[in-house]
This record gives structure tokens, C-alpha cells and sequence, in this order.
């Protein structure tokens, strides 16, 4: 390899010498310009990806294509390469590069380090470390031979390149793959605008998350248009200057996931913006939603390697997902193109570069056409890259970027012999290198009736002597252009030693002359008798292989068709209504247009709908989880006090199985909660678990909570003694912060007003967006409520005086452990409590909790519910509201209403959520026992009349994980035997979150747990 | 509803309210107790209706049908309508050790060093923790006092869940070592989450486990002039005198660990948690070690697994052949919850008898101290819950009344006070 790169370097600096002269550079010497117009004739031309010009010329004059076509005029004074039974393509477009740019160093962020509040970035720019729209990837390029020599290799002659640090990355360069100075190297910049959702080398806190990124991202929007409008600035931040530049170019966001490649569409819609996504290879997983994004990508080809499944025991760690993706991921771009989504390829996260080429023909392969391969790595990149007037197709006025191939450019037999940029000819392989391929009658020394056969890649053949039908000796050749040196045995089983013979060729014979092993002279005569055998023609190529169906979601007790809405009748069950009928038996309940349209006795099946008898067992509403951390990709953006602008339904990750787990114990419904790692956290996402269903679908948009914490997360007290520099350190602090934090957002309100009300806004600007008040001012106007992460009966008080003091209620206390100690004043506010059945102990707030505390608060008139925090804990919670009967003595009936109609209620939601209704949704589980039982659990879990829980349904989906792991399985071991390479599977058990403890385990809390007895820090901060 | 409530203000008179102190252990028993007329689960199996049991000096007397013959003195108590059952035994615990997890000060189930076998929990043991009582309420009323962290943690004690200080409360001292195996995969935390990585330094681990075992060997076959407390704790291995606890969830590590220990020589191994060891129940069987399932409330480790492989753990490993018991490991409060752990069992493959026997006779029988409790049986100890209801099920259970070794039980706790405290505040 490394020989190989040496070997192309020694050659460009050889033929290098065609570089034009940069004109305002002086010369050491006299001036030397050379010819510099070259006519390549007789080539079959592929001006682009579908259209093809056989016997063509192609005239190009220093860098820049001078003419191509059937009918080129070649001036005097051209320098002519026949090309005949060669091809032309146009280089290949990079359009995801980061050659030449400075390398990111990504400082280790030590965990719970001192916090950084503020950027370390010196100047003018904006607050965050991570939004760089000032960086220039033109002014920063520096060009690297040996990666372009790499890029060369692969195909490519231009490189759209930009610096991949940070979430706003600023612009890019279009740079020619040149040795050369970077004066000629670089081509163009600004090419486009990059973002991304990582915050790359910012050693800045904030943001911590995934949806802070987001949150950040949408924030920088808002503070260019303010500071684009702004009269009479008092304050120069060039990032904003340079993001609003940037917004001309192309938009390109990378994304990680497929699911992030529909968060960034819906953000462009909420900004104007058609971005172009840098994807990740899985968008095949999501293709319909993917398809109406309207969106084009930039693909990587970077497919996983083979898990070795050999071992069963370590087979049973890879999951199915992971089996499938390496199944499927070669299909991606071909699935994508046959639903017309336009994209391009790119080297981008291939860790080994090499491989491009490989996996290019995979993709082709698994069904990519090869027209649409080559415009992916030509025109598609241009075009996204507005760059199409410069590089990606040959035309006159076109950079002189083209590759001379001597065969169908993808096809694995063919050389490509040189890859021409801008105008500067890098040889591959020598095309001059007269291909010896063919079979040639030998004579060695006297003996006669010998054979060499020379078969394999022209640039790379294989040698093989005949001795006879059962001695066939390979020697050893190398090749020096026409001169070749060849040692040999012929009789290795009799003797010893080599026969040495220096070659050349002569017309189509090879000769030359040497010595035997006894140093006794002896001649080598190959006379040339035939060609060798024609490749193989592209057209017989294999069908694309057979592959797995896509589920959805695209992960174990995933479905190939999405559960459908029916009507369904369920017969003679046990209804817990929870309205003043109360428990019903021998009752009917009618399911249609995913409402509730009946609840009665004898109720007749309206036609085509689906009876199901429900003898014996109890019908219920489906559960409804106040407190949940399931189904997000992150939870807390603990880093400042207040990160009321970040939402988590941002990073709702609907892939996530304990979705599926949940509905396997009747929860429907869940609000996916910010942490509790500051005072004033996130907006929730209240969701039902619809699952195979987009985050968006699962989405009740007008449910809008918000995220308060308190106590010792909020403070840092368990986060050790690195963690006290953020304000505040103790429950007087956290007033403070709640205090200030509305203070501000009623002035902020009154700006707008003030701004709005304004009949002449001729002389005004607008004031600036602030995400993060825009939040507060909601709930102050009632139209977003709080969720308060909440223990001890003091900051309990405050809150709630607080509140009343801006004139809002506190609408929610979670966990809420003191509640019972002020539930009488919880009552007085309106405040719902929402609560454990039994959890304490784990920390120094929690030394007061009591498992009665549901059930006084019922007593004593506050709304109540069981809630979770714990994806385990949630599949539960029937259990966990039974507590309440055990605990304080609570009746079945309201012990049930603590986990969906109070729930329901304290979400605003109890007019279509929480009882057994007519005209409520149809959102309810069948049980084969008393819901309230440890024995009891759900048959059936139904939402809005789509059955997505069914236990006959569940085992055959066991069933078809267990097959279908099997087909992979051996699929796997096939490809293996075949010389695949594998890597032994890593247990990747999922992350959980929770607020609280799980006994040892504690998460939020940041404490250690045993498990099995190894002492680790399994301290996520604050959830 | 109300009575209940009336119940407890009547305690509430005779109970200061909301002290911080626990109440007095009990006495010993003065005379012999007949509980009559109650649903009997003598943890063997059996269920006898309309039984009677009877107790003196701390042990049991008689086990059985109605009957009208008591000794001299028996005062009878009427469990008409309600349950008994042995009292619940908890393997592997911090109840005792730890009082409220984030607060280091109140943590002692945990020594410095990779081997520490030599540390006893036995004197750590804390009899006037408050979580203890509302554990105990629930029908838990023994527990293992367990060490943990490090290869090999110390040795664990089996504690009753009553008595002044740790030597009324001890059941039997000293009664194993426990040893973390090393494993394939070890936890590693990036600052943004834990994620499980491969443990690089396994081999070099082993050696050293290795040669501590051979060295114990060494020194437990001869009586070396200096006494090296690390080998001197560990010598009862090799007699059968002490369990072998091994912590060991994957497959593979568990027939590795038990190879291990067998080709030491070690009498009696137990594993503990097992999450995977579904995967290796036949080699269980085969070689009598059987297994402390980790809660039955935990998810799944992967995606593909059944989504309710945890709750029909223990029934699935008992089908195979294996011994199995249940436990909550590392989480001292929610030990509470113990016979629900085993109640979702018996929503699960086993019986509700069966799924007692993983909490009751299988522990004890995997602890070694079921020839004194783990079922109500003749000449074991009088260690008894008497429940209104299913004491497996949450929305039927209620203990009523418990006797350890014959004593019986306060059942008053911090939580009930303070619930009667604040009932008081609202006036009812």
C-alpha cells in the first residue's frame, strides 16, 4: 500500500510538470511555458452518466476542457494520445471532504469536569464554541498529498471540503486534487454551508444533548434574523454576519441516523430551508418518510462489517437490527434511487478510504444501476453543490478532470489507467504497458513443449507455467516497462534451485536469456498464441442477491406491514369504565374509527368488525405514564440553569424496543420528560406508543409540558466537588433561578407587546426570538404546564409561592415524595401529584418518603398518579398502583385510576384519554386477570383501534426474530467460509434513563452501582 | 378502607408518632402460639386449609389439620381467613449495610482492594436501620448481608430481621465468600453514558484470582506460623463449610467460573444473578450449582429477547433441572418487594406455590439453612408471616402478624408513624 503511494507520487512528480505556472508568482530561473493543449481521440466518452460518444475526441487546453464531440478540430500544435478501445469519464466529485483542513482536536471532556459556562474563542464571534459560521474552508486549505493521491486513486479529481467541527461548521472550498500550490488548487469557496448536531472540539458545556444541539442550532436561526434586522447595533458578532452570508449556498446538515435526517427536514421547514443531508447509510429504514421529505442526500457507502456469529453464545449478542443493517445497508442507495430520492456518494466515514471502490460495487451489486452511480460520484455533487459550471461532467469551460479507463469504468476486471485534474495527468497504470496477457508456447533452455500462461488484471497479471498436466509452476516476475525478470523451477519436486532469466518483450514474444540453478547459460522463448479470454460482460452480471424484508421499526417485534385500525367489538368482559358507572361486567365495548362509539351490554358487531370475546377477562383504559425517559435519545441538557428551549420531541427515538415492552404491559401513553439535572429543563414530548409509527406520528402535539426540577439534582449535590461552580448550590439558589428566570420572561413578553401593538413599525426592529422565554412566557399565559421534579416539603412551598406570585399554578409535582406533608397546600394551588408507590432510601431527600404518600395526597384531594421514570418499572405500572391499595388502603377501583384517568387529567388530556367512554379514544387493554394482580397481564393493547399489542400476534413475532436471526445467522457463517472478514460482537446493552434510583442503580442521581459486584460509575447525570 | 384507617390511629395511641428510633426488638417467645384456622403455605408445596400451627420455644411444633389438642399454656391466636407462610428469605443484600445510598457516610458495603475475602458484613450489619422494619413488613425476615465490589468481596452473614444488635441477629456466620467473576465485558462510562466494552485486562485478572486460589489451598492444607486473615476466611471452601457466591450473569462466564472453582476444589458453589444463564442450564444441572436469579423486575439485556424473559427466568431454569432462587441483589430498600419478585413468577410458568418455594425452601436450601427455616415443617424455627391475603400479590397482601424463631415481630415502622403523623395534620 504504502509502496503503491510512493510509487504514484514518484509519478506525478514525473508528469507533474505540466502544472501551469501560477502568473503571479516570480521564477527562480527563466520562464518555462510549456504546449499545453492535448486532444485524446478515439475514446469512447462518457460526457456524463447517461450519455456516451464512441470514437470521440476530448480537447482540453491547460486545466479547462476545450471542446469534446465526434467532430473536434485539433489545432496544430496539439499534443495527441489516441485513446482508441479506451474510455473517458469525468473525475469523481467528493462532496463530503475535509482534505486540507486543520485536524479537529476534540478535547477529552472529563466527566463532571469543572463546568465551562462561557466560549473559549477569542474575537468578535458569537456565545457558543460550537457555532462557527465564520470558519472558511478556503481560508484555512492547505492541500495534503498523499490524501489526494488517495482520492485520486479512488476516482475523485475535486473535493467540496470543509472544516467538520461543530454544529454550525461554516462554508466549504471546492479544491482540485492536486500536487500543486494551493493557489491552484483551490478552486472556489464559499461552496456551501455546513452544520451538524455535534458539537465537535467546543469544550463549552452547553449543549450537552442531542436536543440542545437542536435547540442551539434553532436559537442561531432566530439570532441572525434579529441581528440582520437590528437598528442601531451595539454589538458586532461576525458568526452572525457570517451565518447570514451563508445562507445563500447550499445548506448541507450531517446527520447520524435516519430518524435525524427527518428531524433536520421539519427544522428546514420551520426556517425556509431545503437542506441537503450528509445521511447515514440506514434512510432505506425509513424510506416513504424519507421520500416525502423532498430532500437530497449525500450518502456514505460505509457498510458494516460482518459480525462473527460463530460462537452462539456470542451470536446471541448481536442483535437482530445489527444482522439486517449488514444485510441491507448495500441495498440503501439502490432503494433510495428507486423511489427517484436524488443523492450522491461520498468516502465520508469509511474508515478505511480503500474500500470506496469495493463498496460502490456492492451497492451496484445489491441493485444500484450503474448510470446512477456514476451521476451519484459526478453530476449529483455538482449540481447539490451549485459547482456543476466547474467539475462533474465534460464540457467545454469544464475543469479538465476526466479518468481514462480501459473498460466499463465499474466493472472489476478493467484498469483505470489515469485520472486527469485539472489538466495535470496522474497515471494510475501505465496504459503504454503492452498487456501481455495471452498464452504463449515456452522453450527453456532445451526444452521445448512448455506453456506460460499470463491471465489476471493487465496491471496486475499472473503467471503460470505448464510443465505438464500435472507440474504447473508459478514464477516469480517483476516488470520494469518492457524488461521482465522471472526465476523458476520447473521440476520442484526432483531439484533444487531457481532458474533466473532476464526478459523483454519482443512484438508479442516475450525473450531473453539467464542461467540455470547450476549457473549453466540457458535461453527463454515465449512465442505468442492467443489472447486471453474476454472478460465477462457487464450485462451477465448476477441479479441483485436476495435480501431480508425492512420492519417497522427496523428492530426485533418490528412488523413488515404497520398494525391497521379496525372496528372491534369486545364481548361479555369486565369493563373498568372509570366514570360513575364504575366497574361493569358481562359488557360490551365497541372500537370503530379509533374512538370508544360504545360501551353497553348485547351490543350487536357492526359488519367487518373484529369480535373478540372478553369472558372472563377485564377491559381497561390503556395506562398512561406521567414520568418517562423511554424512546429519547437523550434526556438532559444539564448544563445552565435554564434550557427551557429545548424540546424532547426533537430526539424521540420511536426504533426504541421497550416502546414495544411497554405496550406488552398496557401502557399507551407516556410523557418523555427532560431531566432533572437543572432547574428549569425541557419541553416534554407526550406520546403514544404507536409502534412502527415515525416520532412524529406518535406525537399528541397539544400536550405542552415543560420540565422543573428541584432539590439536590438541581444543585449538584451528588455530582462531587468538581460540580460547584454552577449557580445554584442550594435550594435558596433554586428560587432565585425560577424567580428570574419569569422576571425575565414578563419582560421579554412586554417587549413584544410593546412591539406588536406599535402601529408604525416603519422605525422599529423586531425584538430578538428568545427561544428560551418564549417557553416561560407559555406558562405564564397557561399555555404550556409544569412537571416538577420535586421531594422536600420546603422547596415543594416555594415553588407553589412562587407561582402564585406570577399568578400561574404549578401544574404537576413529580416524584413529589414529601407531597403528603403539603398536600393540603398542593391543594390549595391546584397542584397534581404524581408520584412512586414505594421508592426511597436511595438519597438524603428521599430519607421521608413513604409508600402512603399516593394515597394521602388521594385523601387529602389532590389529583394523583403512579408514575414510573423506569423503562423496566413502566411495564409494571398495574402493579404499582395495586401498591396503593396495600399502602393506605386505597379502593381497586381508584387505585386504577392513578395510573390512566388521573394521569390523564393532570395532562389536560381526560377529555379523549383516561376512561372507558363513548366518543373517547380507543385506547384500552384487555387483561386475562384483575388489571391490579401480580398475576395479571394484557392479551391485548389497543390504540385508537389499532391493535398494537397482541399475545398470540407476540409469539409469532418471537418466532420470525428467532428465524429470521437464524436465515442471518447462517447467512453470516456462509460469508465468513467465503473470506468475509468478521469482528467478535460487543454487547451493546441499551442506555436507560430514569429521574431516580433503581435501588443500587441510580442514574439520575449519578451514584455508583454493583453490579456484579464491580464498582462503576454508571452516573449519568441527572435524569 | 375505614377500619384499616381506624386501625392504624389505634396503633397510633399506643406508638408515640414518628420517632426516629426503631422499636424494641422482640421478646423471646414465653409460651407456646397456636395460629388456628388459617390457609397454611408451608412452603413444601402444600397448602393446608383451615390448618393449624404451633409453636414453642421457637420452633414448631406441629404442622397440620384443625386440630383441638394444644399443649398446656398455648395461647391461640384465630388466622381465620388469612395466610401463613414461612418468613421470606433475601439472598445476597445491602439491607443492613447501606441506609441511604448517595450518602457515603451510611454506605459500608464496600472495602478497598480486588480481594478483600477476609471482611465480614456480619459486623457491619446495622439492626437499628431504619429500612430493615419496612422490608420486614412486607414478610421478609431474613436477609444475607452481602459485601460487594472488587474479584472476591468478603463474606456474607444470614441475618433475622429483628434483634438489638448483629450477634441477637445473626443466623448463620460467616456463611460464604463472594467472588465477582472477572468477565468478558466490563462497564465503561464516556461521560455520556455507560456502555459495555471489552474487558482487555481478563487474562491478567484470572492469574491473579488463580494463584489466590492456589495459595488459599496451599495454606488451608497446612497451619502456617503467621495467619493470613485473606486465606485463613477462605479455607471453609475447601471443607464445604462456605459457599462459593459467584457473581456471573453471560453464559460463558458462568461455566467458566463454576470450571474454576470445581478445579479448586471448592465443595458448594452458588451463582449469582444469572441473567444469561439460561444459555448454560444444562452444565448447571449437570454439576449441582444452582442459581440466585436477580430479579424478576428487570428488562431484558436484548432487544430480541422475550419481552417477558425476566419474569419466567427462574420458571424456565427450574424446568431444566436447576435450583433456583430469587433475590433482589444490590438494592436494600426494594427488598420490600421480594414477594412480588416472586409473585410475577407465579404469573409466569410456575404455580404461586412454586414461585413461594424460589423466596422460601430454594433459598434457604442455596443459603444452607434450610434445615432451620425456608418452610413451616416440624422442629424448624417459628419463622412465620400471617397475611390477610396472597402475600405474593400486591393487591392482596397484608402482613398481619410475623414471629421470628417463635418472637413476635413488631411490624411498625418509620413510614407508618410519619403516615400517622401527617394523618393526624389532616385531621382523621
Amino acid at each position: 500500500m504504502k509502496k503503491s503511494v510512493l510509487l504514484w507520487l514518484f509519478f506525478s512528480l514525473i508528469i507533474g510538470r505540466g502544472i501551469a505556472q501560477t502568473p503571479t508568482f516570480p521564477v527562480n530561473g527563466v520562464q518555462d511555458e510549456r504546449p499545453d493543449r492535448v486532444a485524446f481521440t478515439n475514446a469512447t466518452i462518457f460526457t456524463d452518466a447517461t450519455t456516451s460518444l464512441e470514437g470521440a475526441t476530448l480537447l482540453i487546453r491547460g486545466g479547462v476542457i476545450e471542446a469534446v464531440g465526434k467532430t473536434v478540430k485539433i489545432p496544430a500544435g496539439t499534443r495527441v494520445i489516441d485513446l482508441k478501445g479506451k474510455r473517458i469519464y469525468p473525475s469523481f466529485v467528493e462532496s463530503y471532504a475535509a482534505y486540507g483542513m486543520p485536524e479537529v482536536k476534540r478535547e477529552a471532556r472529563g466527566f463532571r469536569g469543572t463546568p465551562q459556562m462561557d466560549s473559549k474563542k477569542k474575537g468578535a464571534f458569537g456565545w457558543n464554541q460550537a457555532v462557527l459560521p465564520e470558519v472558511r474552508a478556503a481560508e484555512v486549505f492547505t492541500g495534503n498529498p498523499q490524501e489526494a493521491a488517495e482520492l485520486r486513486k479512488l476516482g475523485f479529481g475535486s473535493a467540496v471540503t470543509h472544516s467538520q467541527d461543530g454544529i454550525v461548521r461554516g462554508t466549504s472550498a471546492l479544491v482540485a486534487l492536486l500536487d500543486a500550490k494551493d493557489q491552484e488548487a483551490l478552486i472556489k469557496g464559499p461552496v456551501s454551508a455546513h452544520y451538524s448536531y455535534s458539537k465537535g472540539s467546543s469544550t463549552q458545556d452547553y449543549p450537552n444533548s442531542l436536543m440542545g444541539s437542536v435547540a442551539l442550532l434553532r436559537q442561531t436561526y432566530y439570532d441572525a434574523q434579529w441581528y440582520k434586522s437590528v437598528k442601531g447595533k451595539t454589538e458586532t458578532n461576525l458568526s452572525l454576519e457570517a451565518f447570514n452570508q451563508n445562507q445563500s449556498l447550499p445548506q448541507v446538515v450531517e446527520v447520524t441516523d435516519k430518524l435525524g435526517a427527518l428531524r433536520t427536514a421539519k427544522m428546514g421547514k420551520e426556517f425556509g430551508v431545503t437542506y441537503i443531508l450528509r445521511g447515514s447509510g440506514d434512510e432505506y429504514q425509513r424510506l416513504p418518510e424519507i421520500k416525502a421529505t423532498g430532500l437530497s442526500f449525500i450518502l456514505p457507502v460505509n457498510f458494516p462489517v460482518a459480525p462473527d456469529v460463530e460462537d452462539p453464545f456470542d451470536a446471541g449478542i448481536v442483535s437482530l437490527t445489527e444482522m439486517k443493517h449488514w444485510e441491507m445497508a448495500p441495498s440503501n442507495a439502490a432503494l433510495l434511487a428507486k423511489e427517484g430520492i436524488p443523492f450522491s456518494l461520498t468516502t465520508a466515514t469509511l474508515r478505511n478510504k480503500s474500500e470506496f471502490l469495493a463498496n460502490v460495487r456492492k451497492a451496484i451489486a445489491a441493485g444500484l444501476e450503474e448510470s446512477a452511480a456514476l451521476a451519484a460520484l459526478t453530476s449529483v455533487p455538482a449540481r447539490q453543490m451549485k459547482i456543476e459550471d466547474l467539475v462533474g461532467t465534460l464540457k467545454p469551460g469544464l475543469l479538465a478532470n476526466f479518468l481514462i479507463t480501459s473498460d466499463n469504468l465499474f466493472s472489476e476486471s478493467g484498469t483505470w489507467y489515469e485520472n486527469w485534474v485539472k489538466g495535470v495527468r496522474y497515471v494510475l497504470t501505465d496504459m503504454n504497458q503492452t498487456d501481455l496477457r495471452g498464452s504463449y508456447d515456452l522453450a527453456v533452455g532445451g526444452r521445448q513443449g512448455l506453456k506460460l500462461n499470463i491471465t489476471g488484471k493487465s496491471d496486475k497479471p499472473e503467471y503460470q507455467i505448464v510443465v505438464s498436466d500435472s507440474v504447473k509452476v508459478t514464477p516469480k516476475v517483476s516488470r520494469q516497462g518492457d524488461l521482465l525478470t522471472l526465476s523458476f523451477n520447473l521440476d520442484p519436486k526432483k531439484t533444487k534451485g531457481e532458474n533466473r532469466i532476464a526478459a523483454y518483450i519482443d512484438g508479442k514474444n516475450i525473450k531473453g536469456d539467464g542461467y540455470d540453478a547450476a549457473g549453466k547459460e540457458l535461453t527463454f522463448l515465449a512465442s505468442y498464441k492467443e489472447g486471453a479470454r474476454a472478460a465477462r460482460p457487464d450485462s451477465a452480471r448476477k441479479a441483485p442477491l436476495a435480501i431480508g424484508k425492512i420492519i417497522f421499526p427496523f428492530t426485533g417485534y418490528g412488523t413488515e406491514e404497520k398494525p391497521k385500525q379496525e372496528t372491534i367489538l369486545i364481548k361479555n368482559a369486565t369493563v373498568w369504565t372509570n366514570e360513575k358507572e364504575g366497574i361493569l361486567t358481562n359488557t360490551d365495548v365497541l372500537l370503530q374509527n379509533g374512538k370508544i362509539a360504545k360501551v353497553g351490554k348485547g351490543l350487536s358487531a357492526p359488519s367487518g368488525a373484529k369480535s373478540i370475546d372478553g369472558t372472563g377477562k377485564h377491559l381497561t383504559n390503556g395506562i398512561f405514564d406521567e414520568h418517562s425517559h423511554i424512546a429519547l435519545y437523550s434526556v438532559n441538557e444539564g448544563t445552565q440553569s435554564v434550557t427551557s428551549e429545548v424540546r424532547m420531541g426533537d430526539v424521540v427515538n420511536s426504533e426504541d424496543v421497550n416502546i414495544y415492552r411497554q405496550l406488552a404491559g398496557g401502557v399507551t401513553t407516556s410523557q418523555l420528560l427532560h431531566g432533572s439535572a437543572n432547574c428549569i429543563g425541557g419541553q416534554s414530548a407526550v406520546v403514544k406508543f404507536k409502534w412502527g409509527e415515525t416520532p412524529d406520528n406518535m406525537l399528541i402535539p397539544e400536550a405542552q409540558f415543560i420540565k422543573f426540577a428541584l432539590g439536590e439534582n438541581v444543585k449538584q449535590a451528588n455530582w462531587g466537588d468538581a460540580a460547584r461552580v454552577r449557580f445554584p448550590q442550594t435550594r435558596m439558589g433554586v428560587e432565585q433561578v425560577m424567580m428570574d428566570a419569569f422576571l425575565r420572561a414578563k419582560a421579554y413578553e412586554k417587549t413584544w407587546k410593546e412591539y406588536n401593538a406599535a402601529s408604525n413599525k416603519a422605525g422599529l426592529a423586531a425584538p430578538r426570538k428568545d427561544l428560551e422565554l418564549e417557553a416561560l412566557v407559555e406558562i405564564l399565559n397557561k399555555k404550556r404546564f409544569i412537571t416538577c421534579h420535586s421531594y422536600v416539603q420546603s422547596e415543594i412551598n416555594m415553588l407553589m409561592k412562587v407561582a402564585d406570585s406570577l399568578g400561574f399554578t404549578i401544574n404537576t409535582f413529580t416524584h413529589i415524595l414529601e407531597g403528603y406533608k403539603v398536600a393540603d397546600k398542593m391543594k390549595a394551588h391546584g397542584a397534581n401529584g404524581s408520584t412512586f408507590s414505594d421508592w426511597w432510601a436511595y438519597k438524603m431527600e428521599v430519607k421521608d418518603a413513604i409508600p402512603y404518600n399516593a394515597a394521602m395526597m388521594s385523601k387529602v384531594g389532590v389529583n394523583t398518579s403512579i408514575n414510573s421514570d423506569d423503562a423496566e418499572m413502566a411495564r409494571r405500572l398495574n402493579q404499582e398502583a395495586a401498591k396503593t391499595v396495600l399502602y393506605g388502603g386505597v379502593s381497586e377501583e381508584d387505585a386504577w385510576k392513578m395510573v390512566t384517568l388521573n394521569p390523564a387529567k393532570m395532562m389536560h388530556l381526560d377529555g379523549r384519554l383516561g376512561s372507558i367512554k363513548a366518543g373517547k379514544d380507543a385506547d384500552v387493554v384487555l387483561w386475562n386477570a384483575n388489571p391490579l394482580s401480580v398475576y395479571a397481564k394484557p392479551e391485548k393493547t389497543i390504540i385508537e383501534g389499532t391493535v398494537y399489542f397482541d399475545l398470540e400476534k407476540d409469539k409469532e413475532l418471537r418466532q420470525s426474530i428467532a428465524s429470521e436471526r437464524n436465515r442471518l445467522i447462517q447467512k453470516l457463517l456462509t460469508a465468513k467460509a467465503g473470506g468475509t472478514p468478521t469482528q467478535r460482537p460487543q454487547f451493546q446493552r441499551p442506555r436507560h434513563f430514569h429521574c431516580n434510583t433503581l435501588g443500587g442503580l441510580s442514574e439520575e442521581e449519578g451514584q455508583v452501582r454493583y453490579f456484579g459486584g464491580q464498582f462503576t460509575c454508571d452516573g449519568s447525570c441527572g435524569y | 378502607m375505614k377500619r384499616l384507617f381506624a386501625a392504624i390511629i389505634s396503633l397510633s395511641v399506643l406508638a408515640p408518632a414518628a420517632k426516629a428510633q426503631n422499636d424494641a426488638a422482640a421478646a423471646p417467645q414465653k409460651a407456646p402460639i397456636a395460629l388456628t384456622g388459617g390457609t397454611i403455605h408451608t412452603g413444601t408445596g402444600q397448602v393446608i386449609e383451615n390448618g393449624t400451627l404451633i409453636f414453642d420455644k421457637g420452633k414448631i411444633t406441629y404442622v397440620g389439620a384443625a386440630t383441638t389438642s394444644f399443649p398446656a399454656g398455648t395461647e391461640t391466636v384465630s388466622v381465620v381467613g388469612k395466610h401463613v407462610y414461612p418468613g421470606l428469605i433475601s439472598p445476597a443484600n445491602q439491607l443492613g449495610l447501606v441506609e441511604i445510598a448517595s450518602v457515603r457516610a451510611t454506605n459500608d458495603q464496600q472495602e478497598v482492594g480486588d480481594y478483600t475475602p477476609n471482611v465480614r458484613a456480619l459486623i457491619a450489619y446495622n439492626t437499628d436501620s431504619e429500612v430493615i422494619p419496612t422490608v420486614r413488613g412486607n414478610g421478609v425476615l431474613i436477609t444475607q448481608a452481602t459485601p460487594v465490589g472488587g474479584v472476591v468481596s468478603g463474606m456474607s452473614s444470614v441475618m433475622q430481621l429483628d434483634g438489638w444488635n448483629w450477634e441477637d441477629a445473626v443466623l448463620k456466620k460467616d456463611d460464604g465468600v463472594h467472588l465477582n467473576w472477572i468477565g468478558y465485558f466490563r462497564r465503561s462510562f464516556d461521560g455520556t453514558g455507560v456502555s459495555t466494552v471489552k474487558n482487555d485486562k481478563k487474562d491478567e485478572q484470572l492469574h491473579e484470582l488463580d494463584q489466590l486460589f492456589n495459595d488459599a489451598i496451599a495454606y488451608a492444607q497446612s497451619t502456617p506460623a503467621t495467619v493470613n486473615m485473606k486465606l485463613e476466611a477462605m479455607k471453609g471452601l475447601f471443607d464445604g463449610s462456605k459457599n462459593l457466591y459467584v457473581s456471573a450473569d453471560y453464559g460463558k462466564e458462568i461455566i467458566e467460573a463454576v470450571k474454576f472453582a470445581k478445579g479448586k476444589g471448592v465443595k458448594k458453589i452458588v451463582i449469582i444473578g444469572g441473567e444469561e444463564s439460561l444459555l448454560a442450564a444444562d452444565f448447571l444441572k449437570e454439576n449441582q450449582v444452582p442459581v440466585i436469579v436477580n430479579t424478576t423486575h428487570r428488562l431484558p439485556n436484548r432487544t430480541d429477547d422475550d419481552t417477558d424473559l425476566p419474569y419466567k427466568l427462574p420458571y424456565l431454569l427450574q424446568k431444566k433441572g436447576v435450583l433456583v432462587g430469587l433475590g433482589y441483589i444490590g438494592l436494600h430498600w426494594r427488598t420490600r418487594n421480594l414477594p412480588f419478585l416472586a409473585g410475577t413468577v407465579g404469573g409466569h410458568g410456575l404455580t404461586p406455590e412454586q414461585a413461594l418455594q424460589l423466596v422460601t425452601l430454594n433459598n434457604a436450601r442455596i443459603l444452607g439453612i434450610d434445615s432451620y427455616v425456608g418452610t413451616l415443617e416440624k422442629g424448624k424455627h417459628a419463622t412465620i408471616v400471617v397475611s390477610a391475603g396472597d402475600l405474593l400479590d400486591m393487591r392482596t397482601a397484608k402482613v398481619e402478624k410475623a414471629y421470628i424463631q417463635g418472637k413476635s415481630v413488631n411490624l411498625d415502622d418509620k413510614q407508618k408513624k410519619l403516615y400517622r403523623t401527617f394523618s393526624e395534620k389532616y385531621g382523621r
